[in-house]
């Protein structure tokens, strides 16, 4: 993994920077994407964060929390988290407004093989809130669009209000070339009159008939994860070549709080992002 | 250097010696349980002591320490770190402690150096006390520990009747020899086999136990009835990892005690309690007392050597002794063997 601890100055690694929200999008009533900037000059050059990549985001005087950075490093001067209203944190999260400030470290783990990835063609399937991870991947992709084949975002959300980034769906996405959005709601919206089911094998052979040169890469809910790692399997993926994200409980984020411990891997460290061969090997607590 | 020789009615004025430059950790007796604490005079320092009930782990990685403190009524929050320890002699840290000492060294060194640690282990001089007799829920010859060596101590001290034998095992610990020259005389020779009789019971008395085979027999047991069967009488208290010299699990905290300033403080936590897993949303990856007890063996016996290439285990026996069900790690790797 990538190792960015050295451009810091500071002493300890559990120290946050302080950033300032500038934009503010509700993705849906129980989830907003905060654009924020650092306010001490030269931190957001130096933070080197890649694709897949999370911070430590805090509220002093409340608590910390592990989110993804969901925007890609090819997009300067911000950085994005889309967050879910789901706990304390996240709920005074929630309350900020434009001008107030968050407290930052990072970033932490691993990242998506976008190195790796380039000359194929992307097969990202996500469920709910997983497409906030997947997006910093997704938008680093199109970034620089020469150098990656077909793009295929396969989305699912429960009902229309609960979809994400539907200006990056509906709008900006589609637009670039080779790039196909494919969206499904778990059930029927009056709002929607597109494809109405969950996110099947049948659906996504359709979407990817042929796996030739074709790098899947997943997120979304645990169940979600573990049913499209079956699907992708199904469809002739070799377990090596299935990216997906995992996520645990985690505080620390340096490897050493313990609670996002698997078998012999510490999701902060040595995650979130892992190949299916090597959760194959983890013990099943994700 | 050559090993030394201290005279026992000569301890406590060298520990005085030591506490007027440095702080001085060491054992005291307190309501009949024996623990380390900061002393300013060794008056209440107790050398014949089988092993404080908590390890001195509390030194370099605190119960509750605080990180830093915070203003949050200023545009900027105002952090600032808290200063770090004075130059410190830990006197009387038993082999096994020292050695989960460097276990953790393991954790907290690595990518990503915790300096809270390191600030106070690089600060820390380490006096190990070999062990003429020992507890009869000591087992620290399983994990290749032995009650008269201290790898990881600066010096070595060994008890034989009048007076102690000293071993210098690093240039720190040279350092505090050097600077207490006049308690320190040259060994004739004698102290290694004097030592040898006075630690003989220790190795004897404590439980014989082995852990051939018991990893690789772990590396198959994910899903075998040994963690239903024990966890039934698990209460959950989590008292096994608080006395844990090697459990390294923590909380981070903020407190502000409705006021502007605070202060983000970190905790000993455990992989015993519900709230450990539980993420916000209410995904809970380790439901039942099951998973929490198997993940706690599992850690130390398997994941540590995995990734660390050691156990996670000192054979310390503290968290058997002290487990209110008589939940026995030293058990669990005799029945390991028997039934994987």
């Amino acid at each position: 993994m990538s190792c960015n601890c050295n451009t810091r100055e500071v002493a300890s690694p559990l120290l946050p920077y302080i950033a300032t929200v500038n934009k503010i999008i509700e993705e849906t009533p129980t989830i907003k994407t905060f654009q924020v900037t650092f306010d001490e000059p030269g931190i957001l050059e130096n933070f080197g964060n890649k694709p897949g990549q999370c911070a430590m985001l805090s509220i002093l005087g409340v608590g910390e929390g592990m989110i993804s950075i969901t925007s890609s490093p090819t997009r300067k001067g911000m950085l994005e988290f889309t967050i879910a209203k789901v706990g304390r944190l996240t709920s005074v999260i929630h309350e900020l407004e434009v001008g107030d400030k968050m407290a930052i470290r990072g970033p932490y783990g691993n990242h998506f093989p976008f190195e790796e990835m380039k000359g194929k063609n992307c097969l990202f399937v996500a469920g709910g809130v997983g497409l906030a991870p997947l997006r910093s991947l997704i938008d680093y992709v199109l970034d620089n669009r020469d150098d990656y084949g077909r793009v295929d975002i396969v989305y699912g959300a429960r009902c229309y209000d609960m979809l994400c980034f539907k200006y990056d769906l509906f709008d900006r996405w589609p637009k670039i070339k080779d790039t196909h959005v494919h969206v499904t709601l778990d059930r029927e919206d009056p709002k929607w009159d597109g494809r109405v089911g969950f996110i099947t094998l049948d659906w996504l052979q359709e979407i990817c008939p042929s796996v030739e040169n074709t790098v899947p890469v997943t997120c979304g809910p645990p169940i979600m994860i573990k049913l499209q790692l079956e699907n992708f399997k199904k469809m002739g993926f070799k377990p090596e070549e299935i990216i997906t994200t995992l996520e645990m409980n985690m505080r620390c984020g340096v490897g050493k709080c313990g609670r996002c411990n698997i078998g012999e891997k510490y999701i902060c460290v040595d995650g979130p992002v892992f190949n299916a061969a090597q959760i194959q090997k983890l013990p099943p607590e994700y | 250097m050559a090993n030394k020789i201290v005279q026992k009615d000569q301890i406590k004025n060298l520990l005085n010696k030591v506490a007027q430059s440095s702080q001085l950790i060491a054992p005291i007796k307190s309501d009949s349980i024996t623990t380390f604490r900061p002393v300013s005079s060794a008056e209440a320092v107790v050398l014949d002591y089988q092993n404080g009930v908590i390890p001195p782990k509390d030194f370099f990685f605190p119960q509750s320490e605080k990180m830093f403190t915070y203003n949050i009524n200023d545009p900027t929050w105002d952090i600032r770190e808290v200063e770090g320890v004075p130059e410190r002699v830990l006197f009387g840290a038993r082999p096994c402690d020292v050695k989960s000492i460097l276990l953790l060294d393991k954790v907290f060194d690595a990518e990503f150096r915790d300096n809270y640690y390191l600030d106070k282990r690089n600060k820390t001089t380490i006096v190990a006390l070999s062990c003429n007799d020992c507890r009869h829920t000591c087992f620290c010859g399983a994990f290749g520990i032995s009650p008269d060596t201290a790898e990881g101590a600066d010096l070595l001290f060994t008890d034989l009747g009048d007076k102690y034998l000293v071993e210098v095992l690093t240039e720190k610990g040279e350092k505090l020899v050097n600077s207490a020259k006049e308690f320190f005389a040259d060994d004739d020779g004698s102290g290694a086999g004097a030592k040898a009789k006075a630690t003989e019971m220790a190795k004897a008395k404590q439980m014989q136990i082995s852990l051939e085979g018991v990893k690789e027999k772990l590396d198959n047991m994910w899903e075998h009835p040994i963690w239903d069967n024990e966890s039934l009488r698990c209460i959950g208290c989590g008292t096994c990892t608080y006395v844990c010299p090697t459990c390294h699990c923590f909380d981070i905290v903020d407190y502000n005690d409705q006021s502007a300033e605070g202060y983000r403080y970190r905790c000993w936590d455990s992989c015993q309690f519900s709230n450990f897993t539980r993420a916000a949303g209410g995904h809970q990856p380790r439901p039942s007392k099951k998973e929490r007890i198997r993940q706690r063996f599992l850690h130390k016996l398997r994941y540590f050597v995995d990734r660390y290439g050691d156990f996670g285990c000192v054979g310390c026996g503290r968290c058997l002794e002290k487990c209110p069900v008589n939940l026995d790690i030293a058990q669990i790797i005799t029945k390991v063997k028997e039934v994987g």
